[in-house]
Protein backbone atom coordinates (compact mmCIF):
# COMPACT_ATOMS: atom_id res chain seq x y z
CA UNK A 1 0.00 0.00 0.00
CA UNK A 2 1.14 3.29 -0.87
CA UNK A 3 2.53 5.86 1.78
CA UNK A 4 0.10 8.82 2.35
CA UNK A 5 1.73 11.85 0.71
CA UNK A 6 2.61 13.75 3.64
CA UNK A 7 4.36 11.13 5.07
CA UNK A 8 6.50 10.62 1.79
CA UNK A 9 6.99 13.76 1.69
CA UNK A 10 8.69 13.59 5.62
CA UNK A 11 10.64 11.09 4.41
CA UNK A 12 12.09 12.82 1.85
CA UNK A 13 13.13 15.61 3.67
CA UNK A 14 14.92 13.44 6.34
CA UNK A 15 16.18 11.50 3.46
CA UNK A 16 17.81 14.58 2.22
CA UNK A 17 19.07 15.92 6.13
CA UNK A 18 20.84 12.87 5.96
CA UNK A 19 22.43 12.93 2.88
CA UNK A 20 23.63 16.95 3.70
CA UNK A 21 24.67 15.84 7.25
CA UNK A 22 27.17 13.48 5.63
CA UNK A 23 28.38 15.34 2.39
CA UNK A 24 28.83 18.43 5.12
CA UNK A 25 31.12 16.23 7.34
CA UNK A 26 32.83 14.65 4.38
CA UNK A 27 33.59 18.11 3.06
CA UNK A 28 35.14 18.95 6.99
CA UNK A 29 37.55 16.50 6.23
CA UNK A 30 38.50 17.11 3.34
CA UNK A 31 41.97 18.95 2.96
CA UNK A 32 43.94 20.80 -0.04
CA UNK A 33 46.92 18.96 -1.82
CA UNK A 34 49.36 21.72 -1.35
CA UNK A 35 52.06 23.06 -4.15
CA UNK A 36 54.48 20.72 -5.37
CA UNK A 37 57.82 21.88 -4.64
CA UNK A 38 59.28 23.20 -7.76
CA UNK A 39 61.75 20.57 -9.20
CA UNK A 40 65.24 21.60 -8.93
CA UNK A 41 64.81 24.04 -5.94
CA UNK A 42 67.62 24.87 -3.44
CA UNK A 43 68.67 21.80 -1.45
CA UNK A 44 71.15 23.50 0.03
CA UNK A 45 70.59 23.94 4.19
CA UNK A 46 72.87 25.46 6.61
CA UNK A 47 75.43 22.40 8.13
CA UNK A 48 74.45 23.59 11.68
CA UNK A 49 70.84 22.87 10.96
CA UNK A 50 71.08 20.03 9.50
CA UNK A 51 73.39 18.63 12.31
CA UNK A 52 69.98 19.81 14.46
CA UNK A 53 67.59 18.16 12.78
CA UNK A 54 69.74 14.79 12.91
CA UNK A 55 69.83 15.07 17.05
CA UNK A 56 65.68 15.74 16.74
CA UNK A 57 65.39 12.53 14.03
CA UNK A 58 67.58 10.53 16.41
CA UNK A 59 65.32 11.90 19.85
CA UNK A 60 62.41 11.64 18.16
CA UNK A 61 63.25 7.67 16.63
CA UNK A 62 62.05 8.59 12.97
CA UNK A 63 64.59 5.99 11.73
CA UNK A 64 63.28 3.09 13.96
CA UNK A 65 60.32 2.78 11.57
CA UNK A 66 60.91 4.69 8.15
CA UNK A 67 63.92 2.59 7.81
CA UNK A 68 63.41 -1.06 7.21
CA UNK A 69 66.67 -2.09 5.98
CA UNK A 70 69.80 -0.37 7.36
CA UNK A 71 70.78 0.18 3.31
CA UNK A 72 68.26 2.17 2.63
CA UNK A 73 67.93 4.27 5.37
CA UNK A 74 64.36 6.38 5.76
CA UNK A 75 63.16 4.41 2.42
CA UNK A 76 60.02 3.19 4.27
CA UNK A 77 58.82 -0.24 4.11
CA UNK A 78 58.32 -1.30 8.27
CA UNK A 79 55.47 -2.93 9.23
CA UNK A 80 53.91 -1.18 12.10
CA UNK A 81 51.86 -3.64 13.87
CA UNK A 82 48.02 -2.50 15.25
CA UNK A 83 45.21 -3.82 16.82
CA UNK A 84 43.25 -2.55 13.44
CA UNK A 85 46.15 -3.86 11.27
CA UNK A 86 49.42 -3.65 9.91
CA UNK A 87 50.32 0.49 8.75
CA UNK A 88 53.76 0.65 6.51
CA UNK A 89 55.62 2.93 7.26
CA UNK A 90 56.58 5.71 3.84
CA UNK A 91 59.67 7.04 2.13
CA UNK A 92 60.51 10.00 3.72
CA UNK A 93 64.20 10.52 1.51
CA UNK A 94 64.01 13.50 -0.83
CA UNK A 95 62.88 11.20 -3.44
CA UNK A 96 60.60 13.04 -6.05
CA UNK A 97 58.30 10.24 -7.26
CA UNK A 98 58.60 7.58 -4.16
CA UNK A 99 59.45 9.89 -1.06
CA UNK A 100 58.70 13.49 -0.13
CA UNK A 101 60.87 15.21 -2.43
CA UNK A 102 58.22 17.33 -4.03
CA UNK A 103 57.04 18.36 -0.68
CA UNK A 104 57.68 22.17 0.54
CA UNK A 105 58.25 22.68 4.33
CA UNK A 106 54.70 23.81 4.39
CA UNK A 107 53.28 20.36 3.86
CA UNK A 108 56.63 18.63 5.52
CA UNK A 109 54.82 20.83 9.00
CA UNK A 110 51.39 19.87 7.89
CA UNK A 111 52.05 16.31 8.15
CA UNK A 112 53.90 16.41 11.24
CA UNK A 113 51.57 18.92 12.78
CA UNK A 114 48.01 17.77 11.37
CA UNK A 115 48.66 13.96 10.08
CA UNK A 116 48.12 15.02 6.59
CA UNK A 117 50.27 14.49 3.68
CA UNK A 118 50.86 16.95 0.33
CA UNK A 119 47.82 15.56 -1.39
CA UNK A 120 45.66 16.07 1.09
CA UNK A 121 45.18 12.82 2.60
CA UNK A 122 44.39 11.63 6.21
CA UNK A 123 47.80 9.74 7.37
CA UNK A 124 47.65 7.24 10.16
CA UNK A 125 48.23 8.00 13.72
CA UNK A 126 50.97 4.87 13.69
CA UNK A 127 52.82 7.79 12.71
CA UNK A 128 52.70 9.52 16.48
CA UNK A 129 51.81 12.53 15.21
CA UNK A 130 49.59 12.63 18.01
CA UNK A 131 52.68 14.07 19.87
CA UNK A 132 54.65 15.76 17.04
CA UNK A 133 51.17 18.10 17.05
CA UNK A 134 53.30 19.57 19.48
CA UNK A 135 57.03 20.36 18.53
CA UNK A 136 58.40 23.98 18.20
CA UNK A 137 58.40 25.70 14.61
CA UNK A 138 62.42 25.81 14.47
CA UNK A 139 62.57 22.12 15.29
CA UNK A 140 60.38 21.53 12.59
CA UNK A 141 62.57 23.47 10.05
CA UNK A 142 65.50 21.61 11.04
CA UNK A 143 64.18 18.21 10.86
CA UNK A 144 62.80 19.22 7.13
CA UNK A 145 66.87 20.30 6.41
CA UNK A 146 67.80 17.25 7.59
CA UNK A 147 65.51 14.82 5.57
CA UNK A 148 65.90 17.20 2.45
CA UNK A 149 69.55 16.55 2.70
CA UNK A 150 69.37 12.77 2.83
CA UNK A 151 70.21 10.60 0.13
CA UNK A 152 66.66 10.10 -2.45
CA UNK A 153 66.02 6.49 -2.58
CA UNK A 154 63.40 4.98 -4.79
CA UNK A 155 61.02 3.29 -2.93
CA UNK A 156 57.32 2.99 -3.47
CA UNK A 157 54.84 2.43 -0.12
CA UNK A 158 53.59 -0.66 -0.10
CA UNK A 159 49.51 -1.03 0.52
CA UNK A 160 48.70 -1.04 3.88
CA UNK A 161 46.77 -3.62 5.49
CA UNK A 162 43.52 -2.45 7.60
CA UNK A 163 40.13 -3.92 8.59
CA UNK A 164 37.54 -2.26 7.10
CA UNK A 165 36.36 0.37 7.18
CA UNK A 166 39.64 1.79 7.98
CA UNK A 167 40.67 1.68 4.42
CA UNK A 168 38.81 5.03 4.16
CA UNK A 169 40.83 7.59 5.53
CA UNK A 170 38.44 10.53 6.08
CA UNK A 171 37.18 8.78 9.16
CA UNK A 172 41.31 9.77 10.93
CA UNK A 173 39.92 13.49 10.66
CA UNK A 174 37.53 12.29 13.35
CA UNK A 175 39.99 10.40 15.44
CA UNK A 176 42.20 14.06 15.19
CA UNK A 177 39.44 15.72 16.35
CA UNK A 178 38.61 13.35 19.34
CA UNK A 179 42.29 12.68 20.24
CA UNK A 180 44.73 15.51 18.93
CA UNK A 181 46.35 17.48 22.00
CA UNK A 182 47.97 21.06 19.97
CA UNK A 183 48.78 22.70 23.02
CA UNK A 184 52.46 23.18 23.39
CA UNK A 185 54.07 21.37 26.33
CA UNK A 186 53.70 23.08 29.27
CA UNK A 187 57.12 24.08 31.16
CA UNK A 188 57.43 24.27 34.83
CA UNK A 189 59.09 27.29 36.38
CA UNK A 190 59.81 25.24 39.81
CA UNK A 191 61.50 22.18 37.61
CA UNK A 192 64.99 22.78 36.41
CA UNK A 193 66.36 23.20 32.36
CA UNK A 194 67.13 19.78 32.59
CA UNK A 195 63.36 18.39 33.53
CA UNK A 196 61.72 20.82 31.22
CA UNK A 197 63.92 19.96 28.46
CA UNK A 198 62.90 16.19 28.50
CA UNK A 199 59.34 17.07 29.08
CA UNK A 200 59.62 18.48 25.72
CA UNK A 201 61.55 15.63 24.50
CA UNK A 202 59.45 13.04 25.95
CA UNK A 203 56.13 14.66 24.95
CA UNK A 204 56.62 16.38 21.38
CA UNK A 205 59.53 14.34 20.20
CA UNK A 206 59.96 11.32 21.89
CA UNK A 207 57.03 9.70 21.75
CA UNK A 208 57.46 7.64 24.85
CA UNK A 209 53.50 7.43 26.07
CA UNK A 210 53.11 6.14 22.63
CA UNK A 211 54.26 2.75 23.67
CA UNK A 212 54.50 2.94 27.38
CA UNK A 213 51.10 3.80 28.45
CA UNK A 214 47.60 2.10 27.62
CA UNK A 215 45.71 2.57 24.81
CA UNK A 216 41.84 3.03 24.47
CA UNK A 217 39.42 1.76 22.56
CA UNK A 218 39.93 3.83 19.27
CA UNK A 219 43.75 3.32 19.94
CA UNK A 220 44.56 6.51 21.46
CA UNK A 221 46.75 7.05 24.52
CA UNK A 222 44.80 6.95 27.70
CA UNK A 223 45.95 10.52 29.21
CA UNK A 224 44.67 9.70 32.01
CA UNK A 225 46.60 6.73 32.33
CA UNK A 226 49.70 8.90 31.34
CA UNK A 227 52.77 6.36 31.28
CA UNK A 228 51.06 3.21 32.60
CA UNK A 229 52.08 0.88 31.12
CA UNK A 230 51.42 -1.07 27.41
CA UNK A 231 52.51 -2.67 24.97
CA UNK A 232 54.64 -3.08 21.98
CA UNK A 233 55.31 -6.21 19.45
CA UNK A 234 53.61 -8.58 22.15
CA UNK A 235 56.22 -7.12 24.63
CA UNK A 236 54.84 -5.70 28.03
CA UNK A 237 55.99 -1.90 28.25
CA UNK A 238 56.92 -1.42 31.61
CA UNK A 239 55.04 1.61 33.41
CA UNK A 240 57.00 4.92 33.57
CA UNK A 241 55.11 6.42 36.66
CA UNK A 242 54.11 5.55 39.76
CA UNK A 243 53.07 2.26 38.64
CA UNK A 244 56.76 1.71 37.34
CA UNK A 245 57.66 -2.56 38.08
CA UNK A 246 60.88 -1.64 38.97
CA UNK A 247 61.88 -3.21 42.10
CA UNK A 248 64.69 -0.47 42.76
CA UNK A 249 64.05 3.01 42.25
CA UNK A 250 65.70 4.18 38.76
CA UNK A 251 68.65 7.54 39.03
CA UNK A 252 68.92 10.05 36.41
CA UNK A 253 72.61 8.28 35.65
CA UNK A 254 71.40 5.05 35.28
CA UNK A 255 68.60 6.20 33.32
CA UNK A 256 70.89 7.69 31.08
CA UNK A 257 73.11 4.82 30.97
CA UNK A 258 70.00 2.68 30.03
CA UNK A 259 68.95 5.00 27.89
CA UNK A 260 72.08 5.68 25.64
CA UNK A 261 73.32 1.60 25.64
CA UNK A 262 70.55 -0.64 26.61
CA UNK A 263 72.33 -1.49 29.75
CA UNK A 264 71.44 -0.29 33.26
CA UNK A 265 73.32 -2.77 35.60
CA UNK A 266 70.64 -2.77 38.51
CA UNK A 267 67.72 -2.65 36.64
CA UNK A 268 67.38 -4.36 32.88
CA UNK A 269 68.61 -4.94 29.71
CA UNK A 270 67.08 -3.78 26.94
CA UNK A 271 65.25 -5.69 24.77
CA UNK A 272 62.21 -6.61 21.81
CA UNK A 273 61.29 -2.62 20.87
CA UNK A 274 63.55 -1.20 23.19
CA UNK A 275 66.61 -1.97 21.75
CA UNK A 276 66.22 0.23 18.90
CA UNK A 277 65.27 3.06 20.56
CA UNK A 278 68.46 2.77 22.96
CA UNK A 279 70.34 2.30 19.60
CA UNK A 280 68.73 5.83 18.30
CA UNK A 281 69.44 7.76 21.23
CA UNK A 282 72.77 6.57 21.62
CA UNK A 283 73.06 8.84 18.28
CA UNK A 284 71.43 12.01 19.96
CA UNK A 285 73.05 14.49 21.99
CA UNK A 286 74.16 13.18 25.07
CA UNK A 287 72.59 16.80 26.54
CA UNK A 288 69.31 15.71 26.13
CA UNK A 289 69.15 11.76 26.38
CA UNK A 290 70.23 13.16 30.03
CA UNK A 291 67.42 15.95 29.99
CA UNK A 292 64.83 13.08 28.97
CA UNK A 293 66.01 10.63 31.74
CA UNK A 294 65.66 13.76 34.50
CA UNK A 295 62.01 13.85 33.55
CA UNK A 296 61.02 10.48 33.12
CA UNK A 297 63.28 9.58 36.59
CA UNK A 298 60.84 12.44 37.82
CA UNK A 299 57.66 10.89 36.43
CA UNK A 300 58.07 7.33 38.62
CA UNK A 301 57.28 6.69 42.03
CA UNK A 302 59.51 4.61 44.57
CA UNK A 303 59.08 1.33 45.03
CA UNK A 304 57.89 0.13 48.36
CA UNK A 305 60.27 0.41 50.53
CA UNK A 306 60.34 -3.55 51.77
CA UNK A 307 60.92 -4.51 47.90
CA UNK A 308 63.67 -1.64 47.44
CA UNK A 309 65.28 -3.33 50.16
CA UNK A 310 65.09 -6.98 49.27
CA UNK A 311 66.13 -6.07 45.83
CA UNK A 312 69.30 -4.76 46.58
CA UNK A 313 70.45 -7.05 49.52
CA UNK A 314 69.73 -10.18 47.51
CA UNK A 315 72.16 -8.28 44.28
CA UNK A 316 74.80 -8.56 46.76
CA UNK A 317 77.45 -10.99 45.49
CA UNK A 318 77.22 -13.52 44.92
CA UNK A 319 73.44 -13.83 43.62
CA UNK A 320 71.99 -16.93 45.30
CA UNK A 321 68.08 -17.28 44.30
CA UNK A 322 66.22 -19.33 47.08
CA UNK A 323 65.52 -22.93 47.35
CA UNK A 324 60.85 -22.93 46.81
CA UNK A 325 59.23 -24.11 49.12
CA UNK A 326 58.40 -28.13 49.55
CA UNK A 327 55.99 -30.27 47.16
CA UNK A 328 55.69 -27.58 44.96
CA UNK A 329 56.48 -29.75 42.11
CA UNK A 330 56.24 -26.89 39.26
CA UNK A 331 58.09 -24.46 41.26
CA UNK A 332 61.31 -27.43 42.17
CA UNK A 333 61.45 -27.87 38.23
CA UNK A 334 61.90 -24.19 37.68
CA UNK A 335 64.44 -24.01 40.22
CA UNK A 336 66.17 -26.63 38.53
CA UNK A 337 66.21 -24.86 35.28
CA UNK A 338 67.38 -21.94 36.86
CA UNK A 339 70.34 -23.84 38.35
CA UNK A 340 71.27 -25.99 35.58
CA UNK A 341 70.46 -23.29 32.70
CA UNK A 342 71.14 -19.30 33.83
CA UNK A 343 72.66 -19.67 37.26
CA UNK A 344 75.95 -20.26 35.75
CA UNK A 345 76.03 -16.67 33.87
CA UNK A 346 73.58 -14.32 36.26
CA UNK A 347 74.23 -16.60 39.89
CA UNK A 348 77.83 -15.69 39.13
CA UNK A 349 77.97 -11.83 40.38
CA UNK A 350 79.14 -10.86 37.71
CA UNK A 351 77.65 -7.09 36.42
CA UNK A 352 75.73 -6.94 33.58
CA UNK A 353 77.29 -5.56 30.04
CA UNK A 354 79.50 -7.90 27.46
CA UNK A 355 80.00 -11.27 29.24
CA UNK A 356 78.14 -11.06 31.78
CA UNK A 357 74.77 -11.22 33.17
CA UNK A 358 71.75 -9.47 34.95
CA UNK A 359 71.68 -9.84 38.71
CA UNK A 360 67.93 -11.23 38.34
CA UNK A 361 66.57 -9.88 42.25
CA UNK A 362 66.79 -6.52 40.20
CA UNK A 363 65.18 -7.38 36.98
CA UNK A 364 62.70 -5.62 35.73
CA UNK A 365 60.83 -8.32 34.17
CA UNK A 366 60.46 -10.09 37.28
CA UNK A 367 58.35 -7.41 38.57
CA UNK A 368 56.22 -6.69 35.35
CA UNK A 369 52.07 -7.46 35.63
CA UNK A 370 52.33 -9.80 33.32
CA UNK A 371 55.09 -12.37 31.73
CA UNK A 372 55.10 -11.63 28.20
CA UNK A 373 58.45 -9.68 28.29
CA UNK A 374 60.06 -12.59 30.60
CA UNK A 375 59.43 -15.24 28.34
CA UNK A 376 60.28 -13.50 25.21
CA UNK A 377 63.80 -12.91 26.57
CA UNK A 378 64.00 -16.41 27.70
CA UNK A 379 62.42 -17.58 24.87
CA UNK A 380 64.49 -15.39 22.17
CA UNK A 381 67.44 -13.87 24.00
CA UNK A 382 68.78 -10.58 23.52
CA UNK A 383 71.38 -10.25 20.77
CA UNK A 384 73.44 -7.17 20.08
CA UNK A 385 71.92 -4.75 17.44
CA UNK A 386 73.58 -4.84 13.71
CA UNK A 387 76.94 -3.88 13.72
CA UNK A 388 77.31 -3.35 18.11
CA UNK A 389 79.37 -5.48 20.20
CA UNK A 390 78.89 -6.89 23.49
CA UNK A 391 75.15 -7.92 25.38
CA UNK A 392 73.91 -11.67 24.38
CA UNK A 393 71.65 -13.41 26.12
CA UNK A 394 71.30 -16.53 24.56
CA UNK A 395 67.91 -18.07 22.79
CA UNK A 396 66.66 -20.74 24.60
CA UNK A 397 63.64 -21.62 22.27
CA UNK A 398 64.13 -25.44 21.57
CA UNK A 399 65.90 -26.01 24.93
CA UNK A 400 63.65 -25.92 27.20
CA UNK A 401 60.51 -27.21 26.52
CA UNK A 402 57.35 -25.47 27.47
CA UNK A 403 56.30 -27.36 30.43
CA UNK A 404 60.37 -26.09 31.83
CA UNK A 405 60.23 -22.55 30.31
CA UNK A 406 56.68 -22.49 32.44
CA UNK A 407 57.99 -23.49 35.58
CA UNK A 408 61.29 -21.60 34.68
CA UNK A 409 59.13 -17.99 34.41
CA UNK A 410 56.93 -19.64 37.31
CA UNK A 411 59.97 -19.49 39.80
CA UNK A 412 61.58 -16.65 38.72
CA UNK A 413 58.64 -14.56 39.35
CA UNK A 414 58.53 -16.37 42.82
CA UNK A 415 62.45 -15.85 43.43
CA UNK A 416 61.38 -11.97 43.37
CA UNK A 417 58.46 -12.53 46.02
CA UNK A 418 55.58 -11.28 43.81
CA UNK A 419 52.17 -12.97 43.55
CA UNK A 420 52.12 -15.82 40.63
CA UNK A 421 50.96 -14.51 37.28
CA UNK A 422 47.88 -15.33 36.30
CA UNK A 423 47.74 -16.80 32.37
CA UNK A 424 51.58 -17.65 32.74
CA UNK A 425 50.84 -20.93 30.68
CA UNK A 426 48.33 -19.27 28.53
CA UNK A 427 50.94 -16.69 27.15
CA UNK A 428 53.56 -19.55 27.12
CA UNK A 429 51.49 -21.11 24.68
CA UNK A 430 50.44 -18.33 22.77
CA UNK A 431 54.49 -16.92 22.49
CA UNK A 432 54.98 -20.42 21.38
CA UNK A 433 52.73 -21.01 18.44
CA UNK A 434 53.45 -17.19 17.36
CA UNK A 435 57.65 -18.02 17.29
CA UNK A 436 58.20 -21.97 17.13
CA UNK A 437 61.57 -23.09 18.10
CA UNK A 438 64.54 -22.75 14.75
CA UNK B 1 76.12 -36.59 39.76
CA UNK B 2 73.20 -37.62 38.42
CA UNK B 3 72.53 -40.70 35.59
CA UNK B 4 70.77 -39.25 33.03
CA UNK B 5 69.20 -41.75 30.10
CA UNK B 6 69.51 -40.46 26.95
CA UNK B 7 68.62 -41.32 23.42
CA UNK B 8 71.29 -40.27 20.83
CA UNK B 9 70.91 -41.56 17.31
CA UNK B 10 68.47 -44.10 18.14
CA UNK B 11 70.67 -45.52 20.91
CA UNK B 12 69.96 -45.84 24.67
CA UNK B 13 72.47 -44.41 26.99
CA UNK B 14 73.20 -43.85 30.55
CA UNK B 15 75.44 -41.08 31.40
CA UNK B 16 76.95 -40.41 35.06
CA UNK B 17 77.58 -36.44 35.29
CA UNK B 18 76.31 -33.32 36.93
CA UNK B 19 72.70 -31.87 35.45
CA UNK B 20 74.05 -29.11 34.38
CA UNK B 21 76.72 -29.78 32.01
CA UNK B 22 76.06 -29.49 28.72
CA UNK B 23 74.97 -31.90 26.39
CA UNK B 24 77.77 -30.82 24.02
CA UNK B 25 80.19 -32.32 26.46
CA UNK B 26 78.30 -35.34 27.30
CA UNK B 27 77.90 -35.97 23.84
CA UNK B 28 81.97 -35.35 22.81
CA UNK B 29 83.55 -36.59 26.78
CA UNK B 30 81.12 -39.40 27.40
CA UNK B 31 79.54 -40.54 24.36
CA UNK B 32 82.43 -39.90 21.86
CA UNK B 33 80.47 -38.53 19.27
CA UNK B 34 83.01 -35.75 18.40
CA UNK B 35 80.54 -34.06 15.04
CA UNK B 36 79.37 -31.60 16.99
CA UNK B 37 82.05 -29.28 17.94
CA UNK B 38 82.62 -26.81 20.60
CA UNK B 39 83.44 -23.53 19.23
CA UNK B 40 82.63 -20.71 21.42
CA UNK B 41 80.65 -22.08 24.19
CA UNK B 42 78.09 -19.04 24.24
CA UNK B 43 75.53 -20.06 21.95
CA UNK B 44 77.10 -17.00 19.58
CA UNK B 45 78.25 -19.44 17.10
CA UNK B 46 76.18 -22.60 16.19
CA UNK B 47 78.91 -25.02 15.74
CA UNK B 48 77.69 -27.07 18.53
CA UNK B 49 73.91 -27.45 16.80
CA UNK B 50 72.35 -30.61 17.70
CA UNK B 51 68.89 -31.98 16.59
CA UNK B 52 66.72 -32.33 20.39
CA UNK B 53 62.95 -33.22 19.41
CA UNK B 54 62.32 -31.59 16.37
CA UNK B 55 64.10 -28.69 17.28
CA UNK B 56 67.75 -27.51 16.36
CA UNK B 57 69.47 -26.05 19.49
CA UNK B 58 72.95 -25.14 20.70
CA UNK B 59 73.94 -28.45 22.54
CA UNK B 60 76.35 -25.69 24.58
CA UNK B 61 74.05 -24.14 26.22
CA UNK B 62 71.52 -26.98 27.58
CA UNK B 63 72.02 -28.47 30.32
CA UNK B 64 72.10 -32.34 29.79
CA UNK B 65 69.18 -32.14 33.08
CA UNK B 66 66.72 -30.46 30.79
CA UNK B 67 66.58 -33.16 27.24
CA UNK B 68 64.18 -35.58 29.59
CA UNK B 69 62.77 -37.93 26.50
CA UNK B 70 63.57 -36.14 23.46
CA UNK B 71 65.31 -37.45 21.24
CA UNK B 72 68.87 -36.47 19.95
CA UNK B 73 69.98 -36.60 16.73
CA UNK B 74 73.89 -35.52 15.80
CA UNK B 75 75.64 -35.46 12.50
CA UNK B 76 76.67 -38.85 12.78
CA UNK B 77 73.10 -40.66 13.12
CA UNK B 78 70.97 -41.81 10.19
CA UNK B 79 68.72 -39.83 8.48
CA UNK B 80 70.94 -36.84 6.94
CA UNK B 81 73.25 -38.98 4.50
CA UNK B 82 71.27 -36.74 1.35
CA UNK B 83 72.12 -33.75 2.96
CA UNK B 84 75.56 -34.59 3.47
CA UNK B 85 76.03 -35.44 -0.22
CA UNK B 86 74.88 -32.25 -0.92
CA UNK B 87 77.13 -30.43 0.98
CA UNK B 88 79.59 -32.66 -0.59
CA UNK B 89 78.61 -31.83 -4.09
CA UNK B 90 78.31 -28.61 -3.51
CA UNK B 91 81.54 -27.60 -1.92
CA UNK B 92 80.13 -26.26 0.96
CA UNK B 93 82.76 -26.61 3.78
CA UNK B 94 86.16 -24.68 4.16
CA UNK B 95 87.84 -25.67 6.93
CA UNK B 96 84.78 -27.64 8.03
CA UNK B 97 84.45 -26.88 11.30
CA UNK B 98 80.92 -25.80 11.20
CA UNK B 99 79.72 -27.92 8.99
CA UNK B 100 78.55 -30.16 11.71
CA UNK B 101 76.26 -27.46 12.92
CA UNK B 102 75.34 -26.45 9.48
CA UNK B 103 73.97 -29.60 8.63
CA UNK B 104 71.91 -30.40 11.77
CA UNK B 105 70.23 -27.13 11.63
CA UNK B 106 69.66 -27.46 7.75
CA UNK B 107 68.13 -31.05 8.33
CA UNK B 108 66.07 -29.50 11.29
CA UNK B 109 64.67 -26.84 8.77
CA UNK B 110 63.99 -29.99 6.28
CA UNK B 111 61.94 -32.14 8.93
CA UNK B 112 59.46 -29.18 8.93
CA UNK B 113 59.45 -28.03 5.32
CA UNK B 114 60.44 -30.11 2.54
CA UNK B 115 61.45 -27.16 0.35
CA UNK B 116 61.83 -24.38 2.27
CA UNK B 117 62.24 -21.00 0.01
CA UNK B 118 65.19 -19.11 0.25
CA UNK B 119 63.85 -16.41 2.41
CA UNK B 120 63.19 -19.16 4.70
CA UNK B 121 66.84 -20.87 4.73
CA UNK B 122 68.44 -17.25 4.62
CA UNK B 123 66.51 -16.50 8.43
CA UNK B 124 66.82 -20.13 9.92
CA UNK B 125 70.32 -20.50 9.17
CA UNK B 126 71.10 -17.00 10.32
CA UNK B 127 72.51 -18.61 13.72
CA UNK B 128 75.19 -20.23 12.54
CA UNK B 129 78.65 -18.91 11.22
CA UNK B 130 81.15 -19.86 9.41
CA UNK B 131 84.66 -17.69 9.80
Amino acid sequence: MPLPRRRRLTLRIILLAVILLALTLLACTWRPALPVRPDGAAASYDTALVTLGANLSALGLCANCHTARPSAPFAGGFPVVTPFGTVYSTNITPDRRTGIGDWTEAAFARALQDGVARDGSHLYPAFPYDHYTRLAPADIHALYAYFMTRDAIDAPARANDLAFPLGFRPLLAGWKWLFLDRTPVAGHAGQSADWNRGAYVAQALGHCAACHSPRNALGAVDQRRYLGGGAADGWYVPALNARSPSPIAWTTDSMTAYLRTGIAPQHAMAGGPMQAVTASLANADAADVRALATYIVSQMGNPPSQVEQRALAATRQPVVLPTPPAGNSQLALGHRVYQDACARCHAAGRTAGSGGALQLPAAVALYDPDPRSLIRIVRDGIGPGPGEPGRWMPAYAGILDTEQLTALAAYLRHSAAQPPWPDLAHHVTAIEKEAPAP
Amino acid sequence: MSQFALQVNGVSHRVDTEPDTPLLYVLRDDLHLNGAKFGCGLGQCGACTVIVGDAAVLSCLMPVSTVGARAVKTIEGPGNGALQQAFIAEQAAQCGYCIAGMIMRAQALLDKHAAPSDEQIRRHMALNLCR
